[in-house]
């Protein structure tokens, strides 16, 4: 009897995947870019405690940072799926009245995911800060500018050029991970692809289609980075002069 | 009249006493030229006019804005407002990097003053002008050379027109060659009438465009007068020591 290589894996099959598959991509990015928000909001509080040395607040910052860092993703998921509900209880036991049944899903995957992301975007913001000279903000001061304007007027927009690198990696590694919120139930496109599969048992070609999909994704992300980063960045060459 | 008046000003940095109360009057139009041996508080002295050092007791005057020593919660405002009225030009530049040469001396003038962007880039634009480099407004600080950068720095410090101009050692990162350049825009500005304290190592500069001179040694002045009376019959021991140091430093027996 002759083996097909068909019957370990077919192209065609892997093919018919893609249309039901792609179906799930604007949940995947919509939980990315949520996740993205929440880890840019705490990132920039623990970027500005750490980098403002604010007593307390950067003990916590560091700690949180400590056990977020040390361990995995996938068990901080579990615990915010089943911590969250269960801190709601206990709420409860106190005479609130709230619905735990209410929460999407999707808030768990996100605020969790967020949280995680939050400690290298963090980082990666509080470097960017440093990176602004000392000498320009004292400038600024010498000026007559508070701090609010200095922050809008010179750090961010200078410190933005170089975060951006490091947020673009903060995007991609979301991407990559909201595979893990299938756990939640959140069906994206990795939760998607294990429903096919459970059809006919043809996992591999689902692997590897879904496989395609967030390379492609991953790639037209870098793509567009690419061409912010080349504008924020100091250019080259001056413009040519504005006449009067 | 005076229009800076520094009474009994005091700063230390942990233990080491840097101004040990510093009377000074400054009068509108001076060009007041501060030397003195290296740690002996000038660029301190400086930075404490407009607060970017905090000294622990004295008492700053500049117009109507009055303030007291140390610092209360309550002055925040009166330094801003003491900021508004003073420039400074830095040894390093501190040109804004993100910011064209034109922007850099726009940035004051529509945060500060609150002038709208056409205004600001009509007076940036003749101040530019007036340190020789219009034809450099779109160039942003990286691409250019120091001397270029602190005449930016110079023209943003003049748009905002402050009634008095702090420059902390404005040539002393520069290459030789670019100092003369520098020297002589502020030599320009000097004679514009503008009041300005000038701490450097260009003796001879010093010498010729300074209308007082200050000599400080151990936190305190100790020469007060014209050039040539500092310059040229120095009253202390401290004062001549140093000046017979400085120019000894330029005589050829140094070359082998």
């Amino acid at each position: 009897m002759s083996t097909n290589f068909s019957d370990y894996f077919s192209i065609e099959l892997m093919w018919s995947r893609f249309p039901d598959l792609i179906k799930k991509i604007p949940i995947t990015l919509e939980l990315a870019a949520l996740s993205f928000l929440v880890s840019l909001v705490i990132g920039l509080l623990i970027a500005v405690a750490r980098y403002k040395k604010i007593k307390i607040l950067n003990g916590i910052a560091t700690s949180f940072l400590s056990v977020v860092r040390g361990t995995p993703m996938l068990i901080q998921l579990y615990v915010a799926y089943y911590g969250i509900p269960a801190i709601l209880r206990i709420i409860n036991s106190w005479g609130a009245n709230i619905d735990v049944n209410i929460i999407p899903k999707i808030v768990y995957a996100f605020i969790s995911l967020g949280l995680y992301q939050s400690a290298f975007t963090s980082e990666t913001i509080r470097a960017a800060l440093e990176s602004v000279s000392a000498g320009e903000i004292e400038a600024a001061y010498a000026m007559g500018m508070n701090y609010g304007q200095i922050l809008k007027r010179i750090i961010i927009p200078e410190a933005l050029e170089n975060a951006l690198p490091g947020l673009d990696n903060s995007v991609i590694g979301l991407i990559k991970g909201t595979s893990l919120a299938s756990t939640c139930g959140i069906i994206e496109i990795t939760y998607q692809n294990q429903i096919l599969a459970g059809r006919d048992y043809r996992y591999l070609e689902g692997y590897v289609a879904l496989a395609i999909i967030y390379w492609l994704i991953t790639i037209i992300l870098e793509r567009i980075f690419k061409i912010v980063e080349k504008r924020t960045k100091i250019p080259e060459r001056p413009k040519p002069i504005k006449p009067i | 009249m005076a229009i800076l008046e520094i009474t009994d000003l005091h700063k230390k940095f942990h233990n080491n006493v840097v101004l040990n109360g510093i009377d000074l009057s400054v009068n509108k139009g001076d060009i007041i030229g501060i030397v003195g041996p290296s740690g002996t508080g000038k660029s301190t002295l400086l930075r404490s006019i407009n607060l970017l050092e905090k000294p622990e007791a004295g008492r700053l005057s500049l117009g109507d804005i009055s303030i007291d020593l140390p610092l209360k919660g309550s002055s925040k405002k009166a330094v801003t407002e003491l900021r508004k009225h003073t420039g400074m030009v830095f040894q390093r530049f501190n040109l804004f990097e993100h910011k064209t040469a034109l922007q850099n001396v726009m940035e004051g003038l529509i945060t500060v003053q609150g002038k709208s962007k056409e205004e600001a880039r009509e007076i940036a634009l003749k101040e530019l002008e007036n340190v020789g480099l219009i034809e450099w407004q779109n160039h942003y600080p990286k691409h250019m050379s120091g001397g270029q950068q602190q005449r930016v720095a110079i023209a943003r410090t003049l748009a905002m027109k402050p009634d008095i101009i702090l420059l902390d050692e404005p040539t002393s990162a520069l290459d030789p060659e670019l100092v003369t350049e520098v020297l002589n825009i502020i030599k320009k500005v000097a004679l514009q009438g503008y009041t300005m304290l000038l701490v450097s190592h260009e003796m001879d500069f010093i010498r010729k465009i300074s209308t007082r001179v200050i000599f400080l040694d151990g936190g305190k002045v100790i020469e007060d007068g014209t050039p040539q009376e500092v310059f040229g019959h120095p009253k202390s021991e401290r004062a001549r020591e140093f000046f017979i140091k400085m120019n000894k430093l330029k005589e050829p027996e140094y070359y082998i």
